[in-house]
């Protein structure tokens, strides 16, 4: 039982990372129907910075956490006005598809050349802590990244529901054509959007740092994850990606418990599987 | 108010409107007619910026709007009901509403105008907590007029609001449009399909015709016109 319970508590923090990935992916096509294939690489780079502003700048990782999203979400918003809106205008998927995988390539190879392939890891002085909640043992960097997933997740709503921005960014999502009626600025809306969406991987890696590997590809199975996530959740939907990345956490851990860690991307995949074909036959059924 | 001559528009290489002029005086109800296809839309889009003409010369109160932003444009007060609503289906009603006010003025004077478009439309202050996509069509458009009306247009052009709903309901908004011309000195810019109604309600028509102005008149010599007699009223 303790077991179990020990499982569910890590399968909630991992799933609380996908679902941060998920829901800046589902942000980022909500708004301009493109699929981000760097999104990973993202996260990657969100978790270099908090490890150079650790190592050179001897700033806290949790501590960077403004200043990671502050400079993905300028990243974000510069591949956005250079690269992406000019190819959103020629209408041709091919183009933003090779676009976004193109600069996660790039970016794996830029990490690779500047950090070499080595495996990075950051330490501090609470890193061994352990904190026991009754049966349930955890490090305190995961408690604290645990307590920061909420929050954050709890903000991104609240942005999105009361702010006149985040109004400005649902209203692109659900109607351009409307958008454009209501003298939305369509451009300043993909800008923020992209960069939020980058800013929210970025400060998922740096919650992730203090207890994971950084390394170059670190970013491919989480942007990867996210996807799933997306595609379970719904494109375009927030809640949807939320719920779908919590589950995918959970899934994973309990899979790896029950069936075996051997088993686990495979029970992880049949269920995948098996969730996109019964919801096709109950769309089927319904009409 | 508006002047419009000789506008050229279209998508891309095709061109749609061609040498079209047309006026709209302050406190008027102008109907702009014509069946589908024959341009009326791109007109619309054309003059609130959504497509940039090829030549010709927009004139609103002294100021040149061709060729410039849609939001430049909205800014200058003439806001649109698009054709089809646009609305934001998944937001409340309110948020709808609040989503129309763009410029300064517009947001300092929220609660006021959202108090007037509750006034005219009653039905969507109960409903302001809903989603819009919930609503019926016609409460649908209510929501449509009513986000134009937060943005204070001093030109409200509506485009087919009549597409798909039932005959009363059409009745009540164009009603409420023709009201508020003549209580409020908006101006109003009513594109239809639906030649009887809108004649009914507008002072003055333009027919559309392959993308050209083909006749002009008032609503009265419009109606008694032995071409719109036999072409759109089968009479």
């Amino acid at each position: 039982m303790e077991i179990f319970l020990q499982a569910c508590v890590n399968g909630l923090l991992i799933g609380g990372f996908y679902s941060l990935m998920g829901m800046g992916q589902n942000i980022i096509f909500g708004v301009m129907k493109i699929i981000n294939f760097c999104h990973g690489e993202m996260l990657m780079i969100g978790m270099y910075l908090t490890f150079v502003f650790n190592t050179f700048f001897g700033i806290d990782p949790y501590l960077s956490i403004p200043l990671v999203a502050l400079c993905m979400f300028g990243l974000g918003a510069l591949i956005q006005h250079t690269l992406i809106t000019p190819s959103l205008g020629t209408k041709s998927f091919t183009n933003l598809l090779f676009l976004t995988v193109g600069l996660g390539i790039l970016f794996q190879n830029l990490a690779l050349v500047i950090f070499s392939p080595n495996y990075r890891t950051i330490t501090t002085s609470y890193s061994s802590i352990t904190v026991h909640l009754g049966p349930v043992t955890m490090a305190l960097p995961k408690l604290i990244s645990f307590i920061a997933l909420i929050i954050i997740t709890i903000a991104l709503f609240w942005f999105l529901k009361y702010t006149s921005t985040g109004k400005k960014i649902r209203a692109v999502s659900q109607n351009p054509i409307g958008a454009e009626v209501v003298g939305i600025n369509s451009k300043r809306i993909y800008i923020i959007t992209y960069g939020l969406g980058c800013a929210l991987a970025g400060v998922a890696g740096a919650l992730l740092t203090l207890f994971y590997m950084v390394y170059p590809m670190v970013g491919s199975s989480f942007g990867f994850k996210a996807l799933i996530v997306v595609v379970v959740g719904g494109f375009g939907s927030i809640q949807g990606a939320f719920c779908a990345g919590i589950f995918l956490g959970l899934l994973e851990t309990l899979s790896s418990l029950i069936v075996g860690p051997t088993y686990r991307d495979l029970t992880v995949f049949v269920t995948f599987i098996v969730i996109l074909v019964v919801r096709q036959i109950i769309i089927l059924r319904r009409r | 108010m508006l002047k419009v001559r000789n506008l050229s528009s279209g998508y891309g290489n095709v061109q749609i409107i061609w040498d079209a002029s047309f006026e709209v005086r302050d406190g008027e109800v102008v109907a702009i007619l014509g069946s589908n296809g024959a341009g009326k839309t791109t007109l619309v889009r054309t003059v609130t910026g959504m497509i940039h003409p090829k030549s010709g010369s927009i004139d609103f109160d002294g100021d040149e709007l061709c060729g410039k932003p849609s939001r430049y444009i909205l800014d200058k007060g003439i806001v649109q009901v698009p054709e089809g609503r646009q609305l934001f289906t998944e937001m409340t009603v309110y948020e709808n509403l609040e989503m129309g006010a763009f410029s300064k003025e517009a947001k300092a004077k929220l609660q006021e105008s959202l108090e007037f478009v509750y006034k005219w439309f009653p039905k969507l202050k109960e409903r302001k907590s809903q989603a819009a996509g919930t609503l019926s069509g016609g409460e649908q458009q209510m929501v449509a007029v009513g986000r134009a009306l937060i943005g204070l247009p001093k030109l409200l052009i509506l485009d087919e609001p009549s597409l798909g709903l039932a005959p009363n309901i059409v009745d009540d908004i164009l009603s409420v449009a023709h009201s508020m011309a003549k209580e409020q000195g908006l101006s109003v810019i009513l594109v239809e399909q639906d030649i009887t109604k809108a004649l009914a309600m507008s002072d003055r028509g333009y027919v559309v015709e392959n993308g050209r102005i083909a006749l002009e008149g008032t609503a009265e010599e419009l109606g008694k016109n032995e071409h719109v007699k036999k072409a759109y009223l089968g009479i």
